[in-house]
């Protein structure tokens, strides 16, 4: 039975998910492991961030984009130079980058594929919860998820008790106030109100207190390491990031789509540093609705695409690695003729890196978060476990 | 019932006249636009656009040359431009225009409509558009057209320069035409896209992506004039140059080549389009009843719009019809509205005085000038600032986590220092003249001493949390 701070102390209503057996790391005594999400949004250009080498149908098709400086990863692929951190970590077989993948969505739409990014369906606006709520849910993952962000995104929705950071300016009102609404709330049946009013109720100080400042990508990644590190902290993190939909002037080495990479990289810099020897058991990744169009379009831009790449970084992965089926850029390998063509059910890699990180086998979550999809279980491709 | 008031306005405040018809109230409001009553600075779209053009031509054209070599001075001379231009001033005078009318203004339930359009044409944060221009977008493209047909409010919101920016039409070329052909430039789908995803038809309307390229295609040439010295803060016009030639099929539907008024063909038959009707009047549904609107809410508001050829005013009298019969069911307020409503029916201080509202463009603003901004800010909800194109959630499960009630409660204990009456009577009193069930919110009332913790916890009830 696993007794963490917060499904310990809350009791009530949510006591009820607490009766199953609880097979997560904590339980055995193993090292916890993190699993932190960070959601790109906007569409994230992947032969931008991880592009391909001297590809003659890339430099034709994007004069105006081609990285004139990248890192090299093999002799297939380099980086872009915003992202050495992740360079840094390939060097200690610490990164991993998936490309030519996708959610199963050729929409084009932000929204629709955002939608399902987060909820892992197939039908727009179907879901109403995210799939890494319900892989937390199936593996009884409970008050263990925390997001960086003012709102609490669909993807962790599906799970109760769900934590979110980002520091307020100004003081709580006395706890009876406190009190007295939480009661309020459950005598009305607002039992979401209700949990979020308990956990309000239990913040540490010090969560409180960070005010002003505290509210850039660098601080609250440094923050989350901290939380993070806690014996009895969360072991689930979401951040999001966006403005990735570069239309026009998207730029090359510098630039719009370049400052938003470094952002990413910040955030695993920052986390890299301040979790320590716990990065070792810890895994980052990414998510986005889209790639872009392969072709620039009249604004030294990019439309929206299909295929892109997730990036990866953290202790768990196996090893430096290229992970790809890689479709090719002519004419006739493209995508409706404009896309990086996906070659792999992106989804199959966020099922396993849960699977992974929750102990638990792809086979239950497949059932459990896919609806029994035919996903391909990646975790000895892609983990260490 | 008394819950009406909140749900299609800001509540009646203690020393407004409690409405005796609350439907007639609410309907009476809507045929006209009421001028502002705001007696500082309302400047113009096309003044605003000029300091934008003042800002990116000084900042582009002349201080980064000018300072390449020193990037302290150039900071300092590109903060001086930002005062001198007004960058840090324009949108918090745009936010007191706009929350002066919800909070002294007399139809508050136009302005209630008012937000409603500004967010389902939402310009997102890009640019310096916020700073500039999307407040007087709001005000001269949406809210004079909120008593025209829905035609007329996506015509003249396609053509606008804060809509063609924002959505980079100006960067799209037909390759076809005289300047495609020369050129070797192509189009940009980002504008053509979102026209028929989050303004009219929805993707439930299932166009394909030949569907928008054809779009695009149509909306090829509309786009700002570009000069050396106004940069892209020029005029919309027409470039017949860039518009791609031919025919355009759409949704099955042949088009002739007819230049700008291709456009206007199209829309036409958008806003016609089965959809779009379903589309908007389920939107409205869910921004004032519920987050599941059902068929009998979404009906009458189709019904109206087919009766009367999308004509605005009578289609907000029959959601406000629709919002009525469905009082019981209530709906969580986005943060904005719940400030307004606070301040509203409790009478308290949130505007700046004109006088005080004076800018100088010397310095940075004063404090106070900026505080509107800063509070929506914390609240997580500033309007001229969603994130992208469809505009700010109407779902409540996007309005609640930890962080997003956190400054609820932080926001209503410190709005009790600006002018709260202390007076457990006098609170009661607004209390009944807004609440359905108004024994329930007394209870939560008296069970607190100090002030602002009596209004943290009436403001953060489920009844003043829902409307």
């Amino acid at each position: 039975m696993n007794c963490t701070r917060r499904n310990f102390l809350i009791g009530g209503s949510a006591s009820v998910f607490l009766t199953g057996i609880n097979f997560s790391s904590k339980a055995l005594g193993q090292n916890k492991k993190n699993l932190i999400v960070i959601s790109l949004r906007g569409g994230m250009d992947g032969l931008t961030a991880v592009p391909v080498i001297g590809d003659k149908n890339l430099k034709k098709k994007r004069k105006k984009l081609i990285l004139e400086e990248t890192l090299k990863l093999n002799s297939d692929f380099a980086l872009h130079p915003k992202l050495h951190t992740f360079h840094d970590l390939w060097k200690n077989d610490q990164a991993t980058f998936v490309h030519a993948t996708s959610i199963p969505y050729t929409g084009r739409s932000h929204f629709d594929g955002q939608n399902l990014m987060e909820s892992g369906g197939k039908i727009p606006y179907k879901e109403k919860t995210g799939w890494l709520g319900r892989g937390m849910m199936a593996t009884n993952q409970i008050g263990e998820g925390l997001a960086l962000t003012l709102p609490l995104p669909l993807l962790l929705r599906g799970v109760p008790l769900n934590d979110n950071y980002y520091p307020a300016k100004g003081s709580l009102p006395s706890k009876t106030v406190l009190e007295t609404l939480s009661s309020s709330y459950k005598e009305n049946g607002e039992i979401n109100l209700q949990m979020i009013m308990d956990i309000i109720q239990k913040r540490p100080l010090s969560m409180m207190l960070a005010g002003k400042g505290g509210r850039n990508h660098r601080s609250l990644a440094k923050e989350t390491a901290k939380l993070l590190n806690l014996n009895n902290g969360p072991s689930v993190a979401v951040f999001d990031l966006d403005g990735f939909d570069t239309h026009a002037a998207q730029g090359s080495n510098y630039g719009r789509h370049a400052d938003h990479l470094k952002e990413i990289n910040d955030i695993v810099e920052e986390l890299r540093k301040n979790l320590g020897d716990s990065f070792n058991h810890t895994l980052i990744l990414t998510l986005t609705e889209f790639g872009r169009t392969i072709k620039q379009n009249g604004g030294n831009g990019t439309e929206h695409g299909w295929g892109s790449a997730i990036l990866m970084a953290g202790g768990l992965l196996k090893k430096a690695q290229v992970h790809t089926d890689w479709p090719g850029l002519k004419n006739k390998d493209l995508f409706e003729g404009r896309d990086l063509r996906s070659t792999l059910d992106s989804r199959a890699v966020y099922l396993s890196a849960m699977a992974v990180c929750f102990n638990t086998d792809p086979e239950k979550l497949r059932r459990n978060v896919f609806w029994k999809e035919q996903l391909p279980d990646l975790t000895s491709t892609l983990f260490t476990s | 019932m008394k819950s009406f008031f909140r749900k299609v306005g800001f509540g009646i405040g203690l020393d407004e006249k409690l409405p005796t018809d609350p439907l007639k109230w609410a309907q009476s409001q809507l045929d006209n636009v009421e001028p502002f009553t705001w007696k500082g600075s309302i400047p113009s779209e096309k003044e605003m656009r000029k300091k934008f053009g003042e800002f990116i031509y000084g900042d582009r054209k002349i201080l980064r040359k000018k300072y390449k070599n020193d990037k302290n001075k150039y900071e300092g001379e590109k903060n001086k431009l930002r005062h001198k231009t007004g960058q840090k001033f324009f949108e918090n005078n745009e936010l007191t225009i706009r929350h002066n009318e919800a909070i002294n203004g007399k139809s508050p339930v136009f302005e209630r409509f008012w937000h409603f359009w500004g967010n389902h044409f939402a310009i997102s944060e890009k640019d310096y558009l916020a700073e500039y221009s999307t407040g007087p977008y709001q005000r001269e493209i949406i809210r004079p057209n909120m008593v025209n047909t829905f035609e007329q409010m996506v015509k003249d919101v396609s053509t606008s320069w804060c809509m063609i920016h924002h959505l980079d039409n100006s960067e799209s070329v037909g390759p076809l035409s005289k300047w495609g052909i020369k050129s070797r430039e192509t189009i940009n789908e980002n504008h053509a896209r979102e026209l028929l995803e989050l303004h009219t038809i929805s993707p439930q309307a299932r166009y394909s992506q030949e569907d928008v390229i054809q779009m695009t295609y149509v909306m090829t040439g509309w786009q700002h004039k570009w000069d050396r010295k106004r940069l892209e803060s020029g005029d919309i016009w027409f470039n017949y140059e860039m518009h791609q030639p031919n025919e355009k099929i759409i949704l099955g539907k042949t088009y002739a080549p007819d230049g700008k008024r291709e456009l206007y063909n199209v829309i036409k038959d958008l806003v016609n389009h089965p959809n779009c009707k379903k589309f908007i009047a389920t939107k409205l549904c869910r921004h004032f009843i519920t987050d599941n609107p059902t068929k009998d809410m979404i009906n009458p508001i189709v019904k109206t719009w087919e009766k009367t050829d999308g004509f605005l005013p009578e289609i907000h009298k029959t959601v406000v019809k629709t919002a009525l019969d469905h009082s019981t069911t209530s709906k969580f307020q986005q943060p904005e509205t719940w400030a307004l409503q606070i301040v509203r029916m409790f009478g308290l201080y949130w505007i700046s005085k004109p006088d005080r509202m004076k800018y100088d463009f010397k310095k940075k603003p004063t404090d106070s000038q900026r505080e509107i901004e800063w509070m929506l800010e914390e609240l997580g909800h500033l309007p001229y600032r969603p994130a992208q194109p469809n505009g700010w959630s109407d779902f409540e499960e996007d309005w609640i986590s930890p962080e997003l009630i956190i400054r609820r409660l932080i926001f209503a204990s410190k709005m009790a220092n600006r002018g709260l009456i202390r007076d457990d009577n006098i609170i009661r009193a607004i209390i009944r003249r807004n609440f359905n069930k108004p024994e329930k919110i007394y209870k939560l009332l008296d069970s607190q001493k100090d002030y602002k913790n009596k209004l943290a916890i009436v403001c953060n009830s489920p009844d003043m949390l829902k409307a």
